[in-house]
């Protein structure tokens, strides 16, 4: 590319631009998103403000209860089993991906229905999260303005990267959190060239959050520090119970997928029986459904919980949001985690305080460590985790003794699940991040980008001395054999005429050891299976018809490894 | 010339008689309203000016709010009632408003402001309600008796609940207005998440809760006068009561009252006419006359209550007779509304029947010093 003397400039401008307009596109559309659920919770009987106000007829508030999510579910089904091209939700797994592997999003239609699908699960009730599909909003919005031709590097995972970051700052009102997630568990890498343009992205989404709109922080805690030095082995006790909460939800959440995969009957109708059956449960227990902000809050304040009536809810909440995601609800696990940390904290702080009465400073900073310590292992972000805490109670002893927690329950967390929910969704669907970048690209490349069929080629029928000559002349010692119809039949040696007699065809010799790869090996696959290869070229066949598709030599494998690790470590070390 | 004169007395003799006559057929107009120093705020600047002007005679009938009062009225009169225009916080009205008992209202009654600007414009966004017109922003304040802590003065909602710190009788409105908002806020809640949160059971069941702790230390009134008059004699050591009424209690009766913005429950007046009432063009004709924006800032002048129309407010100045600036007394002043509560005029309509069954079971809990006598 022809590069003016002020290139560097030029990019400079260029990214902030792509940061303003990503941040404050994926920003306004956060706020419409987050307000709609809001007013369709109110219309369709979700809310605590709305349900109060028809508490003089009751019949209509029990139908809604149980209808308005099973017909929700209903419709989520068939939104997502007819519009979105994956048959399942998309959410933050599908933009660390697309991030870390540089391989193409899904479908901006895809995208656009999966989130219409998630507004219909929140508006209705779901016991789901809206964290996710916010951060898969402002991947659509990234990738949609990937696609601008700038000539800059990296700009999908950077405009993608900006999306998040200014979904999450608005939601939040959390500026330094958006920023820290993006870069923590959807970048996974510190480089100023990314961190330029989504620290604009988060900014802005902050302004029009906070300026324009006036939007209140989410989550306000009064609190007046830390009273005995004792409790922060306390909070360290609730990371460690907290990160056994984090994994049994984790697991739960796979046991409710694999339930509905056993489930007789068309997939799209599975949301409408989780809905139903959340439904039922809420007419005993209200507060399962929907984000549950009131409860949230409630968990905060000292003695507005039995005991009991936290271990219940903290149960119900487990099961019906493994439920509602497991059987197709379009939601993230988000939200989820934080309520469900949260009662789980207040249920720490409540035992603490009767065994210490005396020592304890209330009810809220063990909800705020539970929470943390529960929702932190849960999307792979310690740090983020730390920030949201600060930027939402604004409060810097609540940080702290939020922090003890999260550093214990990520280490055993880690230890007994793996890096996060979406690591571990991601592994299960042959991309593990767990080893590398490097070798989640490779894993999703295929050899047959590497491949080629520029070798000699022998014919079975072929005579074996001019067969050997052909392939000496090339520089090479051995031959795929494919015949006349073009299927792989083996491999010939230049050792083999030494064996054999001097007008021997191809075919009496030709062996079939040697490595055969097929359309399906990764480079990472074929880099892992050269390791003790000897010989000039690896075969690749069609799996089914054994037709040969060329060779790929083992330069060809390193040089991909090469040429990944190297635009990798531009990648994260870019300046500008 | 004496002739002329004769005649030109005898003509003004006959407008005199006319009016005199006229004054003499007209039926009053029955206007509702709380009487104390509000009403006293109101003849000065409404009732009398509007006899002045139109010769219509103003009877005042005396209530303490809600709508219990006005249906009885409508009823016992079988649907011809004898009030025309009724003073109502905006809560009210919109429980009036959807049980029928107040009329439609039509926005064209409103004169425009003094240079002409549509009353549609000079208006707060939302003053203008199906049946009725906001006309001032008042609120329900805690107030203390400065006697009764020579010390440390109580500064918040949660010292009003605090007992133990700030001893002494709580005067409180018999009825569940203002004092769950402020229970609930005594838990350190955003007030943006006060309604939500009230909205549920475990949300009352904690504003009760926090009630309790006022068990044995309960004045009860009903009567907007009587909070600066409870602390003035010292019956209650804390009251909740009208701003304006506090206000009025410190300025013009030199009381030891000092008012608690924080969480101050802001809320609006309106005018809304009676349903059925005989004369509506007359009643439309007062609601015109008292909302114009002279007459609207001639009431602020007299007492501590905010105009809902911005020409209105421009023409404030001073409380009448003394260098005081009103706007800095006022509910809306930047200051007060640091910590006010907005309050959710159609989920006090909408809850009314739960917040008063939950009220009487709480009230029925009460040791029988606390009980408000029935």
């Amino acid at each position: 590319m022809d590069r003016p003397a002020n290139w560097s400039a030029y990019r400079m401008a260029a990214l902030s631009a792509v940061g303003l307009v990503v941040g404050a596109i994926a920003a306004l559309l956060a706020i419409a998103f987050v307000d709609l659920i809001g007013l369709m919770n109110a219309v369709l009987l979700i809310a605590p403000h709305a349900r109060v106000q028809m508490d003089d007829s009751s019949g209509v508030l029990t139908a809604a209860t149980v209808l308005v999510p099973a017909l929700g579910g209903v419709v989520v089904g068939l939104i997502v089993q007819s519009l979105v091209d994956e048959r399942r939700a998309l959410g933050p797994p599908d933009t660390i991906l697309t991030v870390q592997t540089g391989g193409l999003p899904p479908r901006i239609r895809s995208g656009i229905a999966s989130t219409a699908a998630a507004l219909v699960s929140l508006g209705c009730g779901a016991s789901v999260g809206q964290y996710g599909p916010l951060v898969y909003l402002g991947t659509i919005i990234g990738a949609v303005a990937s696609r601008l031709r700038v000539g800059l590097a990296d700009l999908q995972s950077v405009a993608i990267a900006c999306g998040v970051a200014a979904a999450i700052s608005t939601a939040f009102n959390a500026p330094i959190a958006g920023i820290v997630f993006a870069h923590e568990v959807i970048l996974r890498h510190f480089s100023l060239r990314a961190f330029a343009p989504v620290t604009v992205a988060s900014g802005t989404g902050y302004v029009i959050a906070n300026v324009i709109f006036d939007r209140e922080p989410l989550f306000l805690v009064r609190f007046g520090g830390v009273e005995h030095a004792h409790e922060f082995v306390l909070f360290a006790l609730v990371g460690v119970f907290g990160a056994m909460v984090a994994v049994a939800y984790m697991r739960f959440l796979a046991v409710g997928a694999w339930l509905a995969d056993r489930l007789p009957g068309p997939a799209a109708l599975r949301p409408g029986f989780a809905g139903l059956a959340l439904g039922l449960v809420a007419l005993q227990l209200p507060e399962v459904l929907g984000v549950g902000t009131e409860t949230l809050r409630f968990t905060t304040i000292d003695g507005a919980f039995e005991i009991g009536e936290l271990a219940a809810l903290l149960i119900a909440k487990i099961l019906l949001t493994a439920l509602c995601i497991g059987f197709g609800f379009v939601g993230g696990v988000f939200s989820p985690a934080l309520l469900i940390g949260a009662l789980f904290g207040a249920l720490g702080g409540a035992a603490v305080g009767i065994v210490f009465p005396g020592g304890y400073s209330g009810v809220a900073v063990y909800a705020v460590c539970g929470m943390t310590a529960v929702f932190s292992p849960v999307i792979g972000g310690p740090l983020t985790a730390i920030m949201i805490v600060f930027e939402l109670t604004r409060s810097y002893d609540l940080t702290v003794a939020a922090m003890v927690a999260v550093v214990f329950s990520n280490l055993l967390a880690n230890r007994l699940f793996g890096r996060s929910l979406f690591d571990v969704q991601l592994a299960g669907r042959g991309f593990d991040l767990s080893m590398g970048r490097d070798r989640a690209i490779l894993q999703n490349r295929r050899v047959t980008e590497v491949s080629s069929v520029s070798g000699p080629v022998a014919d079975p029928q072929e005579p074996l001395r001019e067969a050997l000559v052909r392939i000496a002349s090339a520089g090479r010692s051995e031959a795929p054999v494919v015949d006349a119809a073009g299927i792989y039949r083996g491999l010939i040696r230049a050792g083999s005429l030494a064996t054999s007699c001097p007008d021997a065809l191809v075919a009496d010799v030709v062996t079939d050891e040697g490595l055969v790869f097929d359309q399906t090996t990764t480079v990472w696959e074929a880099l892992e299976r050269m390791r003790h290869f000897v010989g000039d070229a690896a075969a690749v066949v069609e799996s089914d018809s054994k037709r040969f598709l060329g060779t790929v030599t083992e330069a060809a494998v390193i040089g991909a490894y090469l040429d990944t690790a190297q635009s990798l470590k531009r990648e994260e070390h870019a300046v500008l | 010339m004496r002739c002329f004169s004769s005649i030109g007395a005898a003509f003004l003799l006959c407008i005199v008689c006319g009016t005199a006559a006229h004054a003499g057929q007209t039926e009053p107009l029955t206007v509702v309203s709380w009487g104390g120093a509000y009403e006293a705020s109101q003849r000065a600047a409404y009732f009398e000016p509007f006899t002045a002007e139109t010769g219509v005679p103003i009877k005042v009938v005396q209530y303490d709010g809600g709508i219990d009062d006005l249906r009885a009225h409508i009823e016992r009169t079988g649907g011809k009632p004898t009030w025309d225009v009724i003073d109502m916080a905006l809560a009210d009205a919109e429980s009036a408003c959807d049980a029928g008992l107040i009329a439609s209202f039509d926005p064209a009654v409103l004169a425009p402001a003094p240079n002409d600007t549509p009353a549609s414009e000079d208006f707060l966004d939302d003053a203008i309600g199906r049946c009725w017109i906001a006309q001032l922003v008042y609120s329900t304040v805690l107030a203390y008796d400065e006697r009764a802590f020579p010390g440390l003065k109580p500064r918040t909602v949660a010292d009003f609940f605090d007992i133990k710190q700030f001893p002494g009788k709580r005067a409180l409105q018999r009825a569940p207005i203002a004092v769950l908002e402020w229970a609930l806020l005594s838990y350190d809640v955003p007030r943006a998440q006060i309604y939500n949160l009230l909205s549920t059971k475990r949300g009352l069941d904690l504003a009760f809760r926090r009630l309790d702790q006022l068990r044995g230390h309960i004045v009860w009134w009903s009567d907007g006068s009587a909070p600066p008059t409870l602390l003035q004699q010292g019956e209650a050591a804390m009251a909740s009561g009208y701003n304006g009424r506090f206000f009025y209690a410190i300025v013009e009766q030199d009381a030891p009252i000092a008012m608690i913005w924080d969480g101050q429950l802001i809320d609006y007046s309106t005018w809304a006419i009676v349903a059925g009432a005989d004369d509506r063009a007359l009643a439309e004709r007062f609601v015109r006359f008292a909302t114009r924006a002279e007459k609207l800032a001639t009431q602020a002048r007299l007492i501590s209550y905010g105009p809902t129309r911005a020409s209105a407010r421009e023409r404030i100045g001073t409380y009448i007779g003394s260098n005081i600036p009103m706007s800095a007394h006022l509910p809306t002043a930047p200051r007060h509304l640091e910590s006010a509560i907005r309050q959710d005029h159609r989920w006090y309509a909408t809850t009314e029947r739960l917040r008063r069954r939950r009220w009487k079971l709480w009230i029925d809990s009460l040791p029988d010093s606390d009980r408000p006598p029935e």
